[in-house]
């Protein structure tokens, strides 16, 4: 029983980091129905980023930071330049060009960085926390890993529910041609809806790099996770990539803690290929028909 | 400038890759005035809105919204301009409220004093909006989501507003409200309206003009009083 809920509580570190790449995917797939296979190399590149400046200032918080504005620079740059002449042509021209900007992105990290595997500090200590004399199964840094990303879910809807550019967001991803009508920047609001979907994805890859190491292709085994959580969750669900992601870690916790870690990929990529065969729209998708 | 037109179309050729819709039409709308657009399914009517509201692009013409150049311009562009355009099925966005549908209409044009204060006009001048305002845009009715789209349009306060079929789908006692509302907008408030409508006879009942196109051109530009009169006219092309 001790083992389950260190499991349980282990598995809900791993699950928000999955989230956050999920809630990327999601927020990138209902604004611009593109799936972001660059999306685990971009939140690479700003953990890079990151640790460029915590080596130079020797301060972490410094290099937090510098990754969160790095995402948001970032992603709304390959809207504008990359993305945007694909946005309105056939789905294939889109994944075509995510993957080249996969490739590029993990490249030039390997010739500014070099292939070999960085250590990443983590905000916190990653020293097992107790209940008196039990352990629990998370430090405080896994903590903080959860808390940072639920702030960044609450935020995010927040910022939807309530303010004017979650408005334009809403309805650009709803019906673009009406918001057009009625004088919304569609453009711009996409640009905005990328350079958040970098920001989460930045918070996600700085989160997890001590725990992975950091080199150019760190991501791609969080971004296929992350990947299959926003499946599970539904791509069209924020709340199902936070649910999705929290199931998926847990479980794979499970998997790793009873059968052996070395069983978590498989069972990763095998709960992908069962949700994509039961219910490939996700626990929490409404299918609704659109006014066109 | 008293004699400038709301709105001026100017020998527009527009169409869809090898179909042309609009064969060199020509129109213009005094202020202050509802111009209705009448003519068979296919006549081009629904084309010749999207054109001026930039969704088209003309290949030939000039389309000038109080002398102003819109020809080519975006369609938020336009609708930042002053045109306001509320499309043929409605464009309701239903996965929002009523609320923040009128909301999303007043967010270019007003800060946020502005905008509370057109949304309080809203609804002073369309009390089953205020009793909706925050049902999601999906449930109401047909009648109602006309209305919305009406008063949404509104929210920006456009020079022009153009209308496309309002009264499709509406049952015979809503249309009437309906074009009531249309009515009462430009004698209260000056409104300028362009009105795409099959249903002619509710159409020419509140304008000031009629245009007839039939197969991408005018083939009749009048009094809404002297069309309504022309039997054969309304025989041959409007059905009545």
């Amino acid at each position: 029983m001790r083992e389950f809920i260190q499991f349980t509580l282990g598995g809900i570190s791993f699950g928000m980091i999955y989230a956050a790449i999920a809630l990327s995917l999601v927020l990138i797939w209902r604004g611009t129905r593109i799936l972001n296979y660059s999306q685990g190399a971009m939140a690479m590149f700003t953990t890079y980023v990151a640790f460029t400046v915590i080596g130079h200032t020797g301060n972490y918080w410094a290099g937090f930071a510098a990754a969160l504005a790095a995402g948001l620079l970032l992603g709304a740059v390959i809207e504008r330049t990359v993305i945007r002449p694909v946005e309105n042509k056939p789905p294939l021209n889109a994944v075509v060009v995510t993957i080249g900007l996969l490739v590029f992105l993990e490249g030039l990290a390997g010739i500014i960085y070099g292939g070999q595997y960085r250590s990443f500090p983590p905000a916190f200590s990653i020293t097992g926390l107790r209940a008196g004399s039990v352990p629990l199964g998370v430090s405080s840094n896994d903590v903080f890993v959860a808390g940072a990303v639920l702030a960044a879910a609450l935020g995010l809807a927040l910022l939807f529910r309530y303010t004017s550019a979650g408005l334009r967001l809403r309805a650009a991803a709803f019906n673009a041609y009406a918001a057009r009508l009625l004088g919304v920047r569609v453009g711009r609001v996409l640009t905005l809806g990328w350079a958040l979907a970098g920001l989460i994805g930045a918070l996600a890859g700085v989160l997890v790099s001590p725990a992975t190491f950091l080199y150019p292709a760190s991501m791609d085994s969080i971004f296929v996770l992350g990947f299959t959580a926003a499946v599970i969750g539904g791509l069209d669900s924020p709340v199902g990539a936070v649910v999705g992601g929290l199931i998926l870690g847990v479980a794979l916790n499970y998997v790793g803690g009873y059968l052996g870690s070395n069983l978590v990929p498989v069972f990763g990529l095998a709960a992908l290929i069962v949700i994509l065969m039961i219910r490939p729209s996700g626990l929490f998708s409404v299918s609704t028909s659109r006014q066109v | 400038m008293a004699d400038q037109p709301a709105l001026a179309v100017e020998d527009v050729v527009a169409g869809y890759g090898g179909v042309l819709a609009l064969r060199g039409v020509s129109l213009s709308v005094r202020p202050g005035t509802i111009t209705a657009v009448l003519g068979a399914n296919g006549a081009g009517k629904t084309t010749l809105l999207t054109t001026i509201s930039g969704f088209v692009r003309p290949r030939q013409g000039r389309i000038t919204l109080e002398g102003a150049d819109l020809t080519r311009r975006r369609p938020e562009e336009i609708a930042r301009a002053g045109l306001a355009h509320v499309p043929e099925g409605q464009g309701v966005i239903t996965e929002l409220t009523v609320e923040e549908n009128l909301r999303l209409g007043a967010l270019w044009r007003h800060g946020h004093t502005g905008r509370a204060e057109a949304l309080a006009d809203a609804y002073r001048r369309f009390p089953l909006l205020a009793a909706a305002r925050d049902r999601s845009a999906g449930t109401l009715s047909g009648g109602e989501r006309q209305i919305l789209v009406i008063a949404r349009a509104l929210m920006a306060r456009p020079r022009v507003l153009l209308l496309d079929e309002p009264s499709l789908g509406l049952a015979p006692r809503i249309v009437a409200q309906v074009m009531g509302l249309i009515r009462r907008l430009r004698d209260e408030a000056g409104l300028t309206v362009l009105l795409v409508e099959q249903n002619a006879r509710s159409a020419l009942g509140i304008a000031d003009r009629g245009v007839v196109l039939n197969l991408g051109q005018v083939v009749a530009a009048e009094d809404a009083a002297v069309l309504a009169a022309d039997v054969g006219l309304r025989k041959h092309y409007l059905g009545f």
